[in-house]
């Protein structure tokens, strides 16, 4: 069922080839899995927003397209449409209304996805590879908020082909997050600015990363009012810090914990410590998901400063995750995020490795610390695709 | 009363009804979970400011009373019946060390201070060696960056790669990609030792931060900004990947840093290695590391480390700029020499013993005016060394 006409000899979606190993690292935790994934690593995921009725994700991925499925309640994934850039499209988002989906890439633009007529425009230029991009709607204006590599936040009114507003930041952006009226956005260097977006966007503060290294992901959580009122920022370090704009108190309410490394607690032999890939906070019950190069996906609680549940390792690393606007779904995506760069050669073949996306449903990250997650849809375990020819199982060094 | 010992460690069990007492003062609620009876609740919530300190590295800050902040967290997040602090690590008093009104006694002194930091260093380095968790990133124990480390994502790296096998040219990547690391691995190591011309670098780079732009580090802030003290400017590499099939991550305006003092690598290794692919947008500026006084002997060794400095194809007219170690009020014999790496360019610094200075009236008036500008503008930054006279050290 390649809808997307790749041609990597999927056969008809979901016979399995593969199913009969008996410890399936590709799929441990039997979550369904998306049909039609795209044929290299997957670099974001974006699920519809509460006007649109049902339930569509937009992937992006290395490959250069940007791929829409829609999921059914059955748990079904059908796909539905695609689009190309020329380049690796590293980030994705909708508009507020779900009829338009934006996708920003290394070839230096950004385009509108309309989906009804499946036409998509440019709609922004950079200098350089465009990071990230969201949807701004604030009661007077709405834009398209892109922030790229060459160190500029740029801020664009579709129609127009000039920016709205150009910022200019200390270094490149690297992950950036929007919950209106606030912007946060994480640049190399451990640069750390938060923008308010009243009226029009502007520089509300610079912040001293808590984080000692590189940052890596970063995602915006609400008080109980709904008001975007912190961030949480991840590392590459195995790290996720947790700040507040404007604490009562920030030497108690600010704090960072590790994450996503090998033994826990044993402190003998050396951790294996991974990157914090993505970050996202679930939408009722303020509980956070992050998920790393281990493999691994865990849900937090920030407030009790818990671990709620973590997943157990898949084969590859996860690069990113999202739920849906309800919090029902929980979509991950297993593909190589070029973590391994210090195994030079090998690292390079691993580029033809299989990439798969997969839903998790739940009433997630309840905090009543329930150890298994209750389960609203039948977990249907697919078997993997098909693979490309050039894939050796076990070689992922 | 006595000082309670384990308030000060954190991990006091008594809380407001030890009979010991719990000086206040910059360390947040101290230890006060209570086992068992108390609310539950509180005890899951209201952890406070809790800084497990690592029993390793207690015998650092042993005779002091109060255990400076850059200890590393504790453990991951048990499921919450980990009674002992759930370990979330440090907080935001981390950099308390720099806020004016510190509650701390700083009287403790900063050379204290700074034996703090450079162990904490020390294991943090050991800690990233052996976790193989990502090397290229930046790193630092206070609010400035650490010199000597590049910053790169992941994605910049790939979209590099994909550039270049789309060229062709895979090969060279791949070098890249391994002169970065060994460059890494060499300043990670470095760290970790801490031999002594090491430490006088650090605690001088510790205790003067060099100059950011707006609080945040800048590696895109010219060469130029000396400090008085070390004066290691970051390897921060610029905006990468400007012109498309370039690996040139200087767009213009890296400082490249270069351990002056010690023998390792130089942050000019790696633009050697950008400098071979086709040619880069904009020539690089150079960076001027001025190595103290102190450390301004071992310079030596700093030519000793450049001329493993190649550019591995020779089409770039890149004048990827020599840098210059001179030790400033110490003659040093190689001190003159000045490290420059060209290939086949035209206009670039030759190597050898170039001059240090440019005397003003040969300066082109843009060149004078970058020179005598706070900043350099991207795209004008002279590839010829300043004056003497403009310098203020």
């Amino acid at each position: 069922m390649s809808l997307f006409g790749s041609s990597s000899g999927f056969g008809s979606g979901g016979t399995g080839v593969f199913g009969s190993t008996t410890t399936d690292s590709h799929n441990p935790m039997k979550d369904v899995e998306v049909t039609s994934p795209p044929d290299d690593s997957i670099s974001c995921l974006a699920f519809s927003p509460p006007p649109m009725p049902g339930n569509f994700l937009i992937g992006g991925s290395w490959a250069n397209d940007v791929r829409c499925w829609e999921v059914q309640d059955n748990g079904q994934t059908v796909p539905k449409a695609q689009q190309m850039h020329t380049g690796p499209v590293l980030d994705v988002c909708w508009s507020d209304d779900g009829s338009k989906v934006f996708t920003a890439s290394c070839d230096k633009t950004a385009k509108m996805w309309d989906l009804n007529s499946n036409q998509a425009m440019q709609i922004a230029q950079h200098e350089g590879p465009i990071r990230t991009i969201h949807w701004i709607k604030a009661p007077n204006y709405s834009c398209v908020m892109t922030g790229s590599w060459d160190k500029t936040l740029k801020f664009w009114d579709t129609r127009s082909s000039n920016p709205m507003m150009s910022l200019q930041m200390p270094e490149r952006c690297y992950c950036a997050d929007v919950v209106y009226p606030m912007a946060v956005v994480a640049t190399a260097e451990r640069g750390l600015i938060v923008y308010q977006l009243e009226n029009q966007p502007s520089e509300f503060r610079r912040i001293d990363s808590p984080l000692k290294h590189q940052h890596r992901c970063v995602a915006i959580f609400k008080d109980k009012q709904n008001k975007p009122t912190g961030f949480a920022l991840g590392s590459i370090e195995g790290r996720v810090a947790i700040h507040y704009i404007n604490p009562p108190n920030p030497a108690k309410d600010n704090f960072t914990f590790k994450c996503h490394r090998s033994n826990g607690t044993n402190t003998a032999t050396p951790q294996d410590i991974y990157a914090v890939n993505a970050i996202a906070f679930h939408p009722v019950h303020g509980t956070l998901a992050t998920v790393g190069s281990d493999g691994r996906f865990s849900f937090w609680d920030k407030d009790a400063r818990t671990k709620l549940k973590t997943s157990e390792q898949l084969d590859q690393p996860i690069t990113a995750c999202c739920f849906n606007h309800n919090g029902n779904i929980f979509a991950y995506s297993s593909s190589y995020d070029w973590s391994k760069v210090q195994t030079v050669p090998s690292h390079v073949r691993k580029t033809t490795s299989s990439c798969g996306m997969r839903l998790r449903s739940s009433s997630l990250g309840t905090r009543n610390g329930e150890s298994g997650i209750s389960v609203t849809m039948e977990m249907v375990s697919v078997a993997r695709q098909g693979c490309p020819p050039s894939f050796i199982p076990g070689c992922f060094c | 009363m006595s000082v309670c010992h384990f308030f000060l460690q954190g991990r006091c069990r008594y809380g407001e009804k030890c009979w010991n007492e719990h000086p206040r003062g910059g360390r947040g609620s101290g230890g006060d979970y209570q086992p068992g009876h108390q609310s539950n609740q509180s005890n899951r919530g209201g952890f406070g400011n809790r800084v497990w300190i690592n029993p390793s590295q207690r015998s650092g800050g042993g005779g002091r009373p109060h255990p400076s902040t850059p200890s590393r967290g504790g453990v991951d997040w048990g499921g919450g019946s980990n009674g002992a602090g759930g370990g979330f690590g440090f907080s935001q008093n981390r950099f308390s060390t720099l806020n004016s009104q510190s509650n701390f006694d700083g009287g403790a002194g900063s050379g204290d201070e700074n034996e703090k930091h450079l162990e904490a260093i020390q294991k943090d380095m050991e800690v990233w060696q052996s976790s193989g968790q990502w090397p290229f990133s930046t790193y630092s124990i206070l609010k400035a960056p650490i010199s000597g480390f590049v910053e790169l994502s992941p994605e910049e790296l790939r979209l590099e790669y994909y550039t270049r096998r789309s060229s062709g040219d895979v090969e060279s990547y791949i070098n890249s990609v391994q002169q970065l690391a060994n460059q890494w691995r060499d300043r990670v190591q470095e760290l970790r030792i801490m031999n002594p011309s090491t430490r006088v670098a650090m605690t001088a780079e510790l205790s003067n931060p060099r100059p950011s732009g707006g609080g945040l580090f800048s590696s895109s802030s010219s060469g130029f900004s000396l400090s008085s003290s070390s004066g290691f400017q970051a390897g921060g590499f610029g905006s990468s990947l400007q012109s498309s099939a370039t690996f040139c991550f200087s767009s213009a305006t890296t400082g490249f840093g270069s351990s002056g003092a010690r023998p390792g690598p130089s942050g000019f290794g790696s633009v050697g290695v950008f400098g071979s692919a086709a040619t880069p947008a904009t020539p690089s500026a150079s960076a001027f590391s001025f190595t103290a006084p102190a450390a301004a002997k071992t310079s030596a060794a700093v030519s000793g480390s450049v001329a493993g400095f190649s550019f591995s194809s020779s089409s770039t007219p890149s004048a990827s700029a020599a840098g210059l170690g001179s030790g400033f009020g110490s003659s040093t014999p190689a001190g003159g020499g000045v490290f420059g790496l060209v290939t086949g360019s035209s206009s670039g610094f030759i190597g050898g013993a170039s001059e240090l200075y440019t005397p003003q009236s040969e300066l082109t008036a843009n060149e004078l005016k970058e020179f005598t500008a706070a900043r350099f503008t991207l795209g004008q930054i002279p590839l010829r060394p300043p004056p003497a006279e403009l310098l203020t050290v």
